[in-house]
């Protein structure tokens, strides 16, 4: 169990977000706000949710796309972080882990994941 | 202003850049008496523990405090008579020395101990975390004063200069920016410099 002092400051924090519920196996896409100069703009980044963690303001997710040549890619974003402009779901995935990691090892066919309908 | 403070975990913002922060708690205290009209110094009590004597007691009677207020303090205070402690000065406050006792090592070596590089783990290598050579020869034939050796580490106060982010007079958190010496729950003391 965690601190409740703790637990407050950061629900304090943390009041106000609205963030989509998505478990690993899901395809997001994160846009990601990101400063050039002093001009801003937002990028996309979709892929898979292969793994969570953390508890709190420190929660995070690790998103895995198959980028140009297909060359894996791998991003971890912080949760609440207020670098993310949203979260968007785009397909629920059916897995029976809770992080994907093998999903690293394989490519084509046999990384896709079954859709998950509830 | 001197406050006695329980350390009580460390968290993060969530801004960009996010900053690891540590959270404090001020302990509630009771003014006894000012001792010092012109430093404003003051004996102060506080709660800690259930440790209760016969001097607590005869204290406790004194200065008419409740039976839970088991420790006394001498701290720079704002109040100007006895009373409940002034907290008011940390809404101002920007900077901070923070004093804590910090976490026990036991007797540590000299890696742990002063940083040293240690040897290689295999390989062959006889030389694994030992400190090395201490001096020269039968020339001076003594071991030089301060030589790094192992020995007690840790368990004794150490003060951080700190920045504070944020005061929480409801609940009594302050929040420092990045770290603070010892263990979660133990007691320190927060010294307002600015």
């Amino acid at each position: 169990m965690r601190n409740r002092l703790i637990e407050a400051f950061e629900a304090k924090q943390l009041e106000g977000k609205n963030i989509p519920e998505f478990r690993p196996g899901d395809t997001v896409r994160v846009a990601v706000k990101i400063k050039e100069g002093n001009k801003e703009r937002i990028q996309n980044f979709e892929g898979v949710v292969i793994a969570i963690k953390g508890t709190g303001a420190g929660k995070t997710f690790t998103v895995r796309k198959i980028g140009a040549n297909n060359i894996g890619v791998e991003r971890i974003f912080p949760l609440y972080s207020e670098s993310i402009a949203g979260i968007e779901v785009v397909r629920k995935g059916k897995v029976r882990r809770a992080k994907l990691y093998y999903l690293r090892g394989k490519t084509g066919k046999k990384a896709r994941i079954k859709e998950r309908r509830d | 202003m001197e406050f006695i403070v329980e350390k009580i975990g460390m968290s993060r913002t969530v801004g960009v850049p996010s900053v690891p922060v540590t959270l404090l708690k001020i302990v509630p205290a009771k003014v006894c008496e000012i001792k010092d009209e012109n430093e404003k110094r003051a004996l102060v009590a506080y709660a800690h523990g259930k440790k209760i004597n016969k001097p607590i007691e005869g204290m406790q009677k004194k200065y008419g405090l409740s039976k839970e207020f088991n420790r006394f303090a001498e701290l720079k205070v704002a109040n100007s008579e006895a009373g409940d402690l002034d907290v008011t000065p940390l809404n101002e406050a920007k900077k901070v020395k923070i004093t804590f006792k910090s976490k026990g090592r036991g007797f540590a070596g000299v890696m742990k101990r002063h940083g040293f590089a240690g040897g290689p783990g295999g390989h062959g290598s006889r030389f694994h975390r030992a400190p090395g050579s201490i001096g020269n020869c039968e020339w001076p034939g003594r071991v030089m004063p301060g030589r790094k050796m192992p020995g007690h580490y840790g368990n004794k106060n150490i003060t951080v200069n700190a920045e504070v982010l944020e005061f929480d007079p409801d609940m009594g958190v302050l929040v420092i920016k990045g770290s603070v010496p010892g263990s979660n729950g133990s007691l320190g003391k927060v010294r307002i410099v600015k």
